[in-house]
């Protein structure tokens, strides 16, 4: 996965926009949703069940598992999946199981990820043997290694959250040897030059020239890593034995049919990938504050 | 004197890295015609010993050579040492089929099964990854343009395409697997959906890095708006367009297989590695993975190939620190 930049979400002039976007596509909503759920609702009225409701069109916000939820519906199921927050089963719970997973995955990845990517910067052999590999690894559909690492792992014991924090490593890790290995090498031959004109030792142009000029490349591979971690987990809890985690929650209600909770999950999983890039972001600010003004 | 030393460092490494290879096949050579549970323990022992030794002057024999070769060798030949020594490994170790099956267990696999991999592959990949990529390409480059052309929809619903491209697809898969039934349809929407989100971000910033300086230029040979776009905005587009065109090829797999395990109508690659997976039947998940990774890559390459077609004045456009100008 490269890089894949993002638009700046949130400064003062776009608000006004935005805000008109969103309560346009909402007033689509209702409209499309009554569309898509109407015929279901028919096939429904006309196979005879008893519906508290008469005309097709009534019954579309209302029915046990719409295409489209009406607001109210998912208003409600949000409500009863997210009280008590604690519990076992609620949403609010397993989110944040889930983001466990995903940080403890992340943590391994950025750790592995930037000792790779000095190995691959200190030595040319090594970068010739392995670089084509990394790259191929980029294109390797990862999620499919998930169900068989699952496997493995659980053989040898490894249960729990760890093979889940494992396997979103395995798939963070090489956006961020990728991203950092480009970032060590990023700083221009003048600045080496000028390094090398103060007489600086190879750990100094290291540690004062390398190292920072990689961070802003970090933390951009970090955030694609994010996604990649939070897929790796959700993954990971659908294809092995889990008790808990948004991954498990989508499987069995995946398997249960029940459409309504599957889109609260969802819309928890969309809410914990923008609070994990938009933490990153934050820490980005702190580590890298030369870079504030112009970290579009 | 040193060209004569480099080359004779590069056949010292030569002839480590061939008595690597002789060490390992000696390895798995030695524990080969014993059952996975019955290895003698001398034979083990001997066995681990070739391995370590082949190792290590496969390895130092491989940095010498690749010290001097360019391409792809160092790294073919790191996986055949790999490859080799993982056989000789699992063997020695009597490691289960079950659990990790060695390469030639694999490669067994995958001509046993190769009509049913074939009608997986062609089902995941063609069906459902190639038609939702497509679409969901081209409805990206359209939204691109449209919100280029009209500056309120790029002020107001670009930022929506940021915020959603860090959405975990998996938690949109199975919503969209119940809302469009279970054949490859809904797989292909998932698909699209994946693609739709970088090809905008990317299409839009693209159309928006073109040098102002070359529109100025346009400007004064009064050439029409619809001339400037395609000679000026569209060729500073296209590195852009791409590089988000590779991105979304990995994450079109990546949706394909995960939308898989939401439910099919009992084919394509990650119907096959879920359900084997479950039988622990390994050798077919092994062989899945394997036909997964090489369309993935064919499938990149194939991208990266055309934009080598069509983007190739670019490259010499590059800057020292790898920007555009």
């Amino acid at each position: 996965m490269t890089v894949l930049k993002r638009v700046p979400a949130r400064s003062a002039g776009n608000l006004g926009p935005m805000l008109i976007v969103a309560v346009v596509v909402l007033a689509l909503y209702w409209p499309l949703m009554l569309w898509v759920n109407a015929a279901q609702a028919q096939r429904t009225l006309d196979s005879g069940a008893e519906l508290d409701c008469m005309t097709a069109i009534s019954c579309a916000t209302q029915l046990r598992n719409p295409t489209l939820p009406a607001p109210a519906q998912l208003a409600a199921s949000f409500r009863t999946m997210s009280t008590p927050p604690m519990a076992p089963t609620s949403a609010p719970y397993n989110t944040l199981v889930t983001a466990g997973e995903t940080l403890v995955g992340l943590i391994i990845a950025s750790v592995l990820g930037v000792i790779l990517a000095v190995a691959l910067v200190a030595s040319r052999a090594f970068e010739r043997i392995t670089l084509p590999w990394l790259i191929a690894s980029q294109t390797v559909p990862v999620v499919a290694l998930a169900p068989m690492l699952a496997v493995v792992l659980g053989q040898y014991g490894v249960q729990g959250w760890l093979p889940k924090a494992l396997i979103a490593a395995y798939i963070a890790f090489f956006p961020v040897a990728v991203g950092v290995s480009a970032g060590l090498r990023s700083p221009d031959p003048m600045q080496e030059d000028l390094m090398r004109t103060y007489r600086a030792s190879g750990p100094q142009v290291f540690w004062k020239l390398r190292l920072p000029a990689s961070l802003p490349f970090l933390f951009t591979s970090l955030k694609v890593a994010a996604t990649a971690a939070l897929i790796g987990s959700i993954v990971a809890e659908i294809s092995t034995i889990s008790y808990s985690g948004l991954g498990k929650m989508l499987a069995e209600n995946s398997r249960a049919s029940d459409t309504l909770a599957l889109w609260v999950i969802m819309l928890y999983g969309a809410a914990l990938g923008i609070a994990l890039v938009g933490v990153i972001g934050l820490v980005e600010r702190w580590v890298t504050p030369w870079r504030a003004g112009q970290s579009r | 004197m040193t060209a004569v030393r480099a080359r004779s460092r590069v056949a010292l490494g030569g002839a480590l890295l061939a008595l690597g290879f002789v060490l390992l096949l000696l390895a798995v050579w030695t524990v080969w015609p014993y059952a996975l549970d019955g290895v003698p323990p001398g034979r083990k022992a001997l066995s681990l010993g070739l391995t370590l030794v082949g190792i290590i002057a496969g390895g130092l024999g491989l940095s010498a050579v690749a010290a001097r070769t360019k391409g792809l060798i160092p790294a073919l030949i790191a996986a055949g040492l790999a490859l080799i020594a993982v056989e000789a490994l699992l063997r020695a170790y009597g490691v289960p089929p079950g659990l990790i099956p060695t390469p030639t267990r694999v490669m067994q696999a995958l001509w046993n099964a190769r009509s049913v991999l074939l009608q997986d592959a062609r089902v995941t990949f063609v069906q459902e990854t190639l038609v939702g990529y497509l679409c969901g390409a081209v409805l990206g480059i359209l939204v691109a343009l449209a919100a280029v052309r009209f500056p309120f929809l790029e002020r107001g619903a670009l930022p929506y395409a940021g915020l959603f491209s860090s959405i975990p697809i998996v938690a949109l898969a199975p919503v969209i697997v119940k809302a469009f039934g279970l054949e490859w349809t809904s797989k292909a929407i998932i698909v699209a959906v994946t693609v739709f989100f970088p090809v905008v971000v990317n299409v839009v910033r693209g159309l928006q890095s073109a040098n102002p300086l070359l529109l100025d230029l346009m400007r004064t040979y009064a050439v029409t708006p619809a001339q400037a776009f395609a000679l000026v905005r569209v060729p500073s587009a296209l590195p852009f367009l791409f590089n988000a065109l590779k991105i979304a090829s990995t994450l079109a797999m990546i949706g394909a297989i995960v939308g898989e395990f939401f439910g099919t109508e009992g084919r394509g690659l990650g119907f096959r590695i879920q359900i084997e997976a479950g039988r622990f039947n390994l050798d077919i998940v092994w062989a899945a993975i394997v036909v997964a990774s090489v369309l993935g890559i064919a499938f990149y390459a194939i991208i990266q190939w055309i934009e080598h077609r069509y983007t190739g004045w670019h490259a010499s456009r590059r800057t020292s620190n790898g920007r555009t100008v």
